[in-house]
């Protein structure tokens, strides 16, 4: 019993020296004091322990933290690991142990630590691992894009909105004093006036009015600029561009004669003239300068004839044009209008495109593009304009030679167009008959049986003597009918 | 008949209604804006997903923003919500399957 209780002590006296020399040690106290032979043992666990327990993680990076990872093993080549237990086997200093000692410690490489032969690679930290805002800068800037475009969309919507409304409320008592309906989107059943414009886009409004003389109805269209999308504002600050105002006017069949005319700016009429259906057919002629009649530089003429612009251009017209010529985009009266050319299609015969007699005015808002509502009340006298154009198309008729001029242009025209039809149905049909012998001839050839092929050949020819022989009739026929 | 202040111009029993004009050229006359903006949107998120582009999937965002704002009231809002959806799942999946930040693609 004694012996056991003398080793109890004895192996208790152990357990509590060994720790004090444990934590002297991590205190890094002088390791010469331990060379004794009694704590040889704990030289070499002292070794091991020298470089297991202060193995840190100094991070490579800004932050101030250091993140303290017990390791196991030495595979984990950290810079700050080796280095530590480096100096504390070599260190003849007794400082104690700081933590802020080894931040930017990078002048002992010692490489020669018995523990890794691998050479230390200075690993980056991810940068999702980072924890900072600013190595995401990128989607921080598409966001704020994102959020300029949104609010440069509300923005344009709601000028566009405002700068409609304006217009409407400056025109509103003119064009209810001279039609019944005013703003109509087709879809109530009865023919009330909505009383607002349709919004076709956040661009695009429409008004129709109808209900009264001369007309069937007008048909209004504010053009603005695309306010609301931001790659349309960059664009335009390279290049102003006005917002319009477009006016169809269809006029009745009974209150307009035949002629086609058209007054603007000469890049407008140029334009024109190449796109649209009546006027390259009608005016083939260069636009004309209007200053026989005192049109300012800015406006050129297209007309059908000379007898409809001396006509066109009495003096409410002229004082129209020469004092909002700025404003004037163009205006297209015709008795013909279909609207642009459309591009035919091969092999396809065209039927005459349907016309109708209308009234075109194409207006630019005052400002270039920074509009203000106030600016709307500076195209008012243009829709007096419209309204006395209305009026004077029905006044207006050709004398007897202009009308017979008139009627001779449009019958050359619609003989051009037969003529140019006719040519491409007879293609066509031509086409259509090489395609059927050229797929029987193949179902012949591809036929297998020797004898259903001479019977196919067979029938083919009959088939072709047949209109041989009818041909020849009707040659018969007409030769008689001539006699 | 003229419109002084004397006759009225206005006509009840000649009153027309509105009629749309039709809807076959005009839409591809008028600015195909919308469409193309719309297909390029697609198009982007399509190869943000499948590459794991995440620049591309930001372009096809705001390719379907310019859509949206450019488009006619007569479409379809579907399509519009549709192509919209698809580029934020291409930006969330992205992000999601690669948490670092964009690297510029230049």
């Amino acid at each position: 019993m004694k012996g056991f209780h003398a080793f109890c002590v004895v192996l208790l006296i152990f357990g509590s020296v060994s720790e004090a020399k444990f934590d002297d040690f991590e205190d890094e106290e002088d390791i010469v004091e331990y060379d004794d032979n009694d704590f040889a043992e704990f030289e070499d666990v002292a070794e091991d322990s020298a470089t297991e327990s202060p193995q840190r993680v100094i991070t490579t990076e800004d932050d101030e933290d250091e993140t303290t990872v017990e390791l196991e093993g030495q595979d984990e080549s950290q810079e700050g690991d080796f280095e530590d237990a480096d100096t504390q086997e070599g260190d003849t200093e007794s400082e104690p142990y700081d933590d802020e000692e080894f931040e930017g410690y990078e002048d002992k490489p010692d490489t020669s630590s018995s523990k890794s032969k691998d050479p230390i690679t200075i690993v980056d930290v991810p940068a999702h691992l980072q924890n900072s805002w600013e190595s995401y800068y990128l989607e921080i800037l598409m966001v704020t894009g994102l959020l300029a475009y949104i609010m440069n969309y509300i923005i344009g919507k709601n000028k566009n909105s405002r700068l409609a409304q304006a217009w409407f409320n400056t025109h509103r008592e003119l064009l209810e004093s001279n039609f019944t309906l005013v703003g109509d989107d087709g879809t109530n059943k009865e023919a009330t006036s909505t009383g607002k414009l349709n919004q076709e886009n956040e661009h695009i409004y429409n008004l129709w009015c109808s209900g009264r003389v001369c007309c069937e109805g007008m048909l209004i269209q504010l053009r603005f600029l695309k306010r609301q999308d931001l790659l349309n504002v960059l664009a335009r600050m390279m290049r102003p561009v006005s917002d319009q105002v477009q006016i169809k006017v269809t006029m009745n069949d009974e209150d307009m004669d035949t002629y086609v005319f058209a007054v603007g700016t000469r890049k407008a009429l140029v334009r024109l003239q190449k796109e649209m259906q009546d006027l390259s057919e009608f005016c083939s002629d260069k636009p004309k300068s209007g200053a026989k009649y005192g049109l300012p530089d800015s406006l050129a003429i297209l007309s059908e004839m000379g007898e409809v612009t001396d006509g066109m251009m009495d003096t409410k017209m002229l004082h129209f044009l020469t004092h909002y010529a700025d404003k004037i985009e163009s205006i297209h009266f015709s008795d013909q209008f279909s609207g642009p050319k459309i591009l035919q299609e091969e092999g396809q015969p065209l039927k005459l495109p349907d016309t109708k007699r209308t009234l075109l005015f194409t207006f630019n808002v005052p400002g270039s593009g920074n509009t203000y509502p106030k600016d709307m009340e500076a195209l008012l006298p243009l829709m007096n304009m419209v309204i006395y154009s209305i009026d004077k198309a029905k006044k207006f008729r050709l004398n007897r030679e202009g009308k017979q001029k008139a009627d001779k242009n449009r019958a050359r025209v619609e003989e051009n167009f037969l003529k140019l039809t006719h040519v491409q149905r007879q293609e066509a049909a031509q086409s259509r008959r090489e395609e059927k012998k050229r797929a029987e001839k193949e179902r012949i050839m591809n036929e297998e049986d020797p004898e259903k092929q001479r019977r196919l050949e067979e029938a083919a020819l009959r088939r072709e003597q047949k209109k041989l022989e009818k041909k020849q009739m009707k040659m018969k026929q007409i030769k008689v009918k001539a006699m | 008949m003229s419109a002084n202040s004397m006759s009225d111009p206005r006509r009840p029993n000649k009153v027309l209604r509105y009629k749309p004009p039709p809807s076959e050229c005009n839409p591809a006359l008028d600015d195909p804006t919308p469409d193309y903006m719309n297909l390029l949107g697609m198009i982007f998120s399509m190869c943000g997903l499948m590459l794991k582009l995440k620049w591309c999937a930001w372009v096809a965002v705001y390719c379907s923003f310019i859509s949206f704002a450019n488009s006619r009231s007569s479409e379809d809002t579907k399509q519009m919500m549709s192509s919209f959806m698809l580029s934020i799942s291409a930006v969330v999946m992205s992000y999601l399957q690669n948490p670092q930040p964009m690297t510029p693609p230049w």
